[in-house]
């Protein structure tokens, strides 16, 4: 089997978590790999969020904002 | 050294003598060759035993923080830098604080040291000049100062201190911050830095010397310590929790460190700290163009924004 | 009496409408008035102007003729100078819109009568049958996918095909389906289609409903249309619609946006080639006599410029952008430097010429003709050719206009009465935005909070009476309990069900720890969903509720509403999206997507089971105001505020009031602007909720919104809960042109008193010079309003001494609006426009008799000598650096590069602070005319209102909390808070936060090293339980 990897998404409520809406709107279609955590702010991402999700088993980390 | 320690014990005896501070904090002869200590005086009497060499390694910000009364601290370039960001943190009251600032040219290894008289035991040790004497058992062994130094302090360009009230010493050349080490570093392959990386973190005990030896940390609960949440693992046997460790601790220095280098000459596992520190420390000068510790007035580079700022990090469409 | 009674307003202290010639103002009015507002369109300006009327204690009927609320501004890509999204900055004000419960949203609606006096109408409203009932419809979109007929998508600019049952842009408010009746098969044959109704499991669809009246009583009404685009076509030069790749500015944003037809995908729609070439036609419908659109349309440079800056952003490749303009003209706040960015590191080039013909070139390609302006004719192909076109007055607009006896100007806009910014020739009748006069996005939202500034203080005495509040039961008390998780899994009708296995999910989540019933709902935000949702709450004694269907950004509020009503705290919920960011978009993997739904369904389960009740902070406030700057703006601002009944306290700095108005004596469409400033200081000091302080600054400043305490160099404390900041701005005192060294060089305010003194109705020749200290490397901005200025003043000479010869050394003549009258007619009247560039200033010297002055000019090529007797400068605006930089540490507001203040966003917060309670207006925010500056301190009143009708400050409470003992007080988070919300106590030695001001953004928690940080309703512990789920 292919290599899939586990992607978690710090995603900021105003703009890329509506963003990522968006393109479920628009019926856009990407890997199911993708798990969002939503956060009121970009600036709520502290880089312990980081390590602890690689921690946890995540591949690559995507923070958007 | 013999003049410097002698304008410091002046300096010191007459501060304390006029009571215009309560405490000197600086160095006295180690009870060890190639050491010296930090030491507290607090009479005329006491600073006769303050002493200058090049055994003065100890970052001594670290005995500032938070104090009441009125301190003067001896300091080198890398303190001062220190001191500067702690002032900014709240953490040193300037009002309360006598910098006597001494220039400085490096300060020496031991390891270094050692390895040259090939593990002998030196039991003195005699400066003239830019030459030192390593003596020991049927050792006596001639050696460059320079050579000697730690990689830190030859890397160094603030032996000059950026603030103080009184300045020992004689001015010392200008140099450039450089980051061989770094860009070396860099230039390896992403596999390969991960090796090294893994290869440090496997030395790591987790006895947190580092971060006890770092004057910039300074808080009261540690986040390796906190249990709700539990950041990351609290034993030692993850080199990945390690890198964690040490990679939170970079983010923490960001813009904060003074790069003296005090982490790596606390570790007792000998591990390559400063190529993280330090990497850190290009970053924010790159990116920036900022450097911690040097000036008392602005704003801590990370605490700041401008709308010019560069953002290398955001992705381009 | 109760319809009869006549009062003179003045003597209610209840003037509204200042005029130039002294008049006294009598109106019909009744004792009773009606504390709700009609408002007219839905675009931004209608969005604006409700949100600030609602919050202020009125209620809104807001009217719109399209199925949805957004107007023009969801069509747009990005927004210049920020170059934000324009729908992502929007959307919030959406939603605030669409679900406040004062806010009566009528969409297919429009005004059909109008009865009554100022603060009594009655207005007759028709609703056209929308054939889908918007309580029920959940916006799934199962109904469109079945619908057989497509048509051209008016939203896209018809670049793309909608059916015939659409939303008309993805994010729209109301989130339901309209059935376009002219195309639905069903309406020509009732058994040809049903298709939708199969679709629909909502059962919201019905093509028998009927149009629909209402009549509604409201005390104002506030007319915002919008504006229509110029239709190119009209232009045959142009060859819109015959050449192809010829298209228009709106045509052109839909292509750069992402949910446009193409995805953003920058291609010519004629064969979908991706363009090498670009360029831009200016002034395509404005500036042009010849067709009735005389006046410039304001916002065409500046958008062009946007769109030639991010299509370069989107072309992989080099992209060739040029803009073919007569003058450019960025003219307001950040413009200039937008456009010297664009000019310099983007490289978009900029050709002044004027435009023959498009043709049609080789490949598609479009041949422009033109003349520079040396008078040399040049080609050049492009791939692709947008034509900014122009802004105009939408025809139903006018005709309404008309039918409620409103002036219109010569082009059919609405231009407000002199001096008012926003009143209609009709009391109780207020205009804002582009029907007013085509003006951008900024100016829109200034003028609708304006407008209802000015609504406000006509209906004060009735505020409150009409607007809503909901009353829930008391809070169960939850702490201590063990949790107890219902799991509501939504199938959206076959939206979610059909890629997710949604009993698959229910039953995994049975599963997860502290679930104690899980099931699934058909449409879990359907009106029986809730009630279910309600009684499952009690039944299984739930203190925690996950829903796993859309988005918590439409949906979140909905279901917490949910939950209060079922004496639960809302933020003991999750909403977790298994739809928009699952079914969705992995419509081709139900497996792998219904893996992803259990796991987003575990990551809310244990989120929520670290939920703690959030509770709404509330602090006392204090509704009295301060107004820092007695001149116009502070005055205005004072009045109105006064008059909504608020006590104020104006401050000025000088002894007496009046600022730089006390210089002006013209204004620019001949006002007499003494006779008015008498009036309104009149007006200010008869006040009695107003009391001034004159010859005092501001000293110091304590507290925040709510609760400010100001003290002044005299001493004296003034508490208050609001700010407002209209300190004015200073002529600039050049060093150039030999000013302060000959006497006959002036500037403009100075010319100005001479002209009217009579001192210059002798002179023979004048010469003016513009842009002298603004739009160069010291002050790279524009002042704006000294074209105009010096035109008016040109003309004025003309007007006492038609002989005088007046020349105008020009860079760009910024005419903007209707102002562009004024260049017309001073042509016609010989005033003689010289350009000069930047590289190459006038030179002034003395000569025997007067001086003279060298400019090259860009017709002859050549050096031109004048000889004169006056020299007038057009001196830049100047902020008054050191006591904006005083007040902005004392306010926490930021300055710009500038240092004129720096407004909480550009586009949609003109007038506000990012600091709460704190407003501005007048030359302090930046340059303007007196019109402007009259429109924006109304504005700030508006806004300013919306936070002093409050009893008290109260926020909802997902604020920051300090752990003093693990505090270090390194003050980190008291630089980082963008809000300025935290601060370090002295004496505690510990982070304080204030949590009336605090955001919950996070910023402090993620920087603070030592952990003592922790943000409510998202704590550090939530996100690593979300984390542990993966």
């Amino acid at each position: 089997m292919a290599y899939e990897p586990k992607i978690v998404a710090f995603l900021c409520n105003w703009c890329s978590y509506a963003g990522a809406d968006l393109a479920g709107i628009g019926r856009l279609q990407y890997p199911t790999n993708l798990r969002v955590v939503r956060i009121p702010c970009s600036g709520r991402i502290n880089p312990l969020f980081i390590f602890s999700a690689l921690r946890n088993g995540a591949d690559g980390i995507l923070t958007s904002g | 050294m013999q003049k410097l320690t002698k304008e410091i014990q002046d300096t010191a005896k007459k501060l304390l003598e006029e009571n215009k501070v309560d405490l000197v904090v600086g160095f006295a002869k180690g009870s060890l060759p190639l050491r010296s200590t930090p030491y507290f005086a607090r009479t005329a009497e006491q600073a006769e035993e303050l002493v200058w060499n090049q055994f003065c390694e100890n970052n001594l910000a670290n005995y500032l923080k938070k104090r009441e009364e009125k301190v003067a601290v001896v300091a080198k370039g890398c303190d001062i830098r220190a001191i500067v960001a702690l002032i900014k943190e709240n953490q040193i009251n300037r009002d309360n604080l006598y910098i006597i600032g001494v220039t400085c040219q490096g300060m020496i290894d031991r390891n270094k040291a050692d390895e040259l008289v090939n593990g002998k035991e030196i039991l003195e040790t005699e400066t003239n000049g830019e030459e030192i004497v390593l003596k020991g058992k049927d050792l006596e062994q001639k050696a460059k100062v320079e050579e000697l130094l730690y990689d830190t302090c030859t890397r160094c360009a603030y032996g000059n201190p950026v603030i103080y009230d009184e300045l020992i010493g004689e001015e010392q050349p200008a140099k450039e911050p450089n980051f061989e080490d770094i860009e070396k570093f860099e230039a390896l392959s992403a596999e390969e830095r991960a090796q090294y990386l893994a290869k440090e973190m496997e030395k790591c005990i987790r006895c947190y010397a580092c971060r006890n030896a770092c004057p910039m940390c300074y808080c009261d609960t540690c986040f390796v310590d906190e249990s709700t949440p539990q950041w990351i693992s609290k034993r030692a046997n993850s080199a990945k929790d390690n890198l964690i460790f040490q990679g939170v601790r970079v983010f923490h220095q960001l813009g904060r460190c003074a790069d003296c280098g005090a982490c790596e000459r606390a570790c007792p596992m000998g591990i390559n700290l400063s190529l993280l520190t330090r990497k850190g420390v290009k970053d924010v000068k790159e990116t920036y163009g900022y450097e911690a510790g040097l000036n008392p007035d602005d704003k801590p580079v990370l605490s700041d924004f401008e709308t010019d700022d560069p953002q290398p990090f955001l992705m381009k469409e | 009496m109760v319809h009869g009674l006549w009062s003179i307003r003045i003597e209610m202290g209840q003037t509204r409408s200042i005029t130039t010639k002294n008049e006294r103002t009598v109106v019909h009015m009744s004792t009773k008035r009606t504390g709700s507002v009609l408002v007219l369109g839905a675009g931004i300006a209608g969005i604006q102007a409700s949100l600030d009327l609602a919050e202020s204690g009125y209620y809104v009927h807001l009217v719109e003729s399209s199925p949805a609320i957004g107007g023009v501004m969801p069509a747009l890509d990005k927004t210049f100078p920020t170059n934000d999204c324009s729908m992502c900055i929007l959307s919030p004000k959406l939603v605030d819109c669409g679900r406040h419960l004062n806010i009566n949203v009528m969409t297919t609606s429009e005004l059909i009568d109008l009865e009554g006096e100022p603060g009594n109408y009655k207005a007759k409203v028709k609703t056209r049958a929308r054939y889908v009932d918007p309580a029920k419809c959940t916006g799934c979109g199962s109904c469109t996918e079945e619908c057989p007929v497509k048509v051209d998508d008016d939203f896209n600019q018809g670049l793309s095909k909608r059916k015939a049952i659409y939303k008309q842009y993805a994010q729209a408010y109301p989130n339901a389906y309209a059935i376009d009746k002219n195309k639905c098969l069903k309406f020509k044959n009732a058994k040809a289609c049903g298709k939708c109704l199969k679709a629909c499991q909502a059962e919201a669809i019905n093509h028998e409903m009927e149009d629909e009246i209402n009549e509604l009583e409201v005390g104002a009404v506030i007319l915002m249309p919008g504006f229509d685009a110029y239709d190119a076509s009209k232009l045959d030069y142009y060859g819109y619609g015959k050449v192809p790749n010829v298209i228009t500015s709106l045509e052109f944003e839909r292509i750069l946006s992402a949910s446009g037809p193409f995805g953003g995908h920058l291609i010519r729609p004629s064969d979908e080639k991706e363009p090498k070439k670009i360029a831009w036609i200016q002034c395509v419908g404005s500036r042009n006599c010849k067709n009735d659109h005389g006046y410039c349309s304001s916002v065409c440079c500046m958008y062009s410029i946007k769109e030639a800056v991010i299509a370069k952003e989107h072309s992989e490749h080099d992209l060739d952008t040029a803009i073919f303009y007569m003058d450019m003209r960025t003219y307001g706040k950040e413009f200039e430097k937008y456009y010297n960015r664009a000019q310099e590191e983007q490289g978009v080039r900029f050709v002044r010429n004027r435009v023959y013909e498009l043709t049609e070139g080789e490949d598609g390609s479009v041949k422009i003709r033109y003349a520079l302006e040396d008078g040399s004719i040049q080609y050049e192909e492009f791939d692709m050719v947008v034509l900014s076109v122009g802004l105009e007055p939408k025809g139903e607009a006018v005709e309404l206009a008309k039918k409620l006896g409103i002036e219109l100007n010569q082009y059919n806009f609405c231009e407000a009465k002199p001096l008012t910014g926003i009143n209609t020739n009709k009391e109780g009748i207020y205009v804002a935005g582009a029907f007013s006069g085509p003006r951008d996005i900024p100016e829109t939202v200034m003028q609708a909070s304006a407008a209802a500034g000015e609504a406000q203080a006509l209906l004060s005495e009735a505020k409150g009476t009409l607007t809503k509040a909901k009353e829930y039961p008391a809070e169960t008390d939850v702490a201590g309990e063990i949790i107890r998780t219902g799991v509501f899994v939504c199938h959206c009708g076959i939206n979610i069900a059909g890629v997710v296995d949604v009993p698959n999910v229910v039953d995994y989540a049975k599963e997860l720890p502290g679930v104690v019933l899980s099931t699934n709902k058909i449409y879990a935000c359907s009106q029986d969903s809730s009630g279910q949702i309600k009684e499952a709450i009690k039944e299984h004694n739930l203190n925690r509720v996950v829903v796993a269907s859309c988005s918590p950004r439409t949906h979140e509020p909905m279901f917490q509403e949910t939950l209060k009503e079922a004496g639960l705290n809302p933020h003991l919920f999750e909403l977790t999206n298994i739809r928009d960011q699952c079914s969705w978009v992995h419509m081709d993997e139900p497996e792998k997507a219904t893996e992803k739904a259990k796991d987003l369904v575990k990551m809310a389960v244990n989120k929520v089971a670290l939920a703690k009740p959030v509770q709404p902070v509330k602090l006392d406030m204090n509704h009295d105001v301060l107004v820092i700057g007695g001149g116009v703006s502070g005055m205005t601002n004072a009045l109105n505020l006064a008059e909504q009944g608020y006590q104020v306290n104006l401050v000025e700095k000088e002894q007496q009031l009046g600022g730089i108005a006390r210089r002006l004596h013209y204004g620019l469409k001949g006002e007499d602007v003494q006779g008015y400033l008498n009036q309104l200081i009149n007006q200010i000091e008869q006040n009695n909720n107003i009391k001034v302080y004159t010859g005092q600054e501001i000293a110091d400043v304590n507290g925040f919104v709510g609760n400010f305490t100001t003290t002044l160099t005299d001493g004296q404390q003034i508490e208050h809960g609001v700010t407002v900041i209209a300190t004015g701005s200073q002529e600039y005192q050049p060093q150039e042109y030999l000013y302060g060294e000959n006497h006959r060089v002036k500037t403009l305010l100075e010319l100005e008193t001479e002209i009217a003194d009579g001192q210059l109705d002798k002179v023979n020749n004048v010469v003016l010079i513009q842009c002298v200290g603004s739009r160069d490397s010291e002050r790279p901005y524009c002042s704006r309003i000294c074209c105009t200025k010096s035109i008016k003043t040109a003309l004025k000479i003309k007007e006492r001494r038609p002989e005088a010869k007046v020349y105008i050394l020009y860079r760009d003549i910024r005419t903007y609006g209707f102002y562009e009258d004024l260049y017309t007619e001073a042509r016609q009247k010989g005033v003689i426009f010289i350009r000069y560039s930047e590289d190459n200033k006038p030179v002034v010297e003395n000569v025997e008799d007067g001086l003279r002055v060298t400019v090259t000019d860009h017709v002859l090529g050549e050096p031109v000598e004048i000889y004169t007797d006056e020299i007038g400068l057009a001196s830049a605006i100047v902020p008054p650096v050191e006591n904006n930089q005083k007040l902005s540490k004392f306010y926490k507001v930021p300055l710009n590069e500038d240092k004129f203040f720096l407004e909480a966003h550009l586009k949609l917060r003109p007038v506000d602070f990012s600091t709460e309670g704190v407003f501005m207006c007048g030359l302090s925010h930046g340059p303007k005319n007196l019109e402007e500056n009259i429109s924006q301190a109304k504005a700030a009143a508006g806004r300013a209102a919306t936070v002093l009708a409050k009893d008290q400050i109260t926020v909802e409470g997902k604020s920051a909390v300090v752990d003093k003992k693990k505090c270090s007080a390194c003050g980190t988070c008291e630089q980082i808070c963008p809000a300025k919300a935290i601060k370090v106590d002295e004496e505690e030695q510990a982070a304080v936060v204030n949590e009336a001001l605090c955001k919950g953004c996070g910023a402090c928690s993620s920087s603070c090293r030592c952990g003592a940080i922790n943000v409510k309703g998202c704590t550090d512990e939530q996100i690593m339980a979300m984390l542990s789920a993966l």
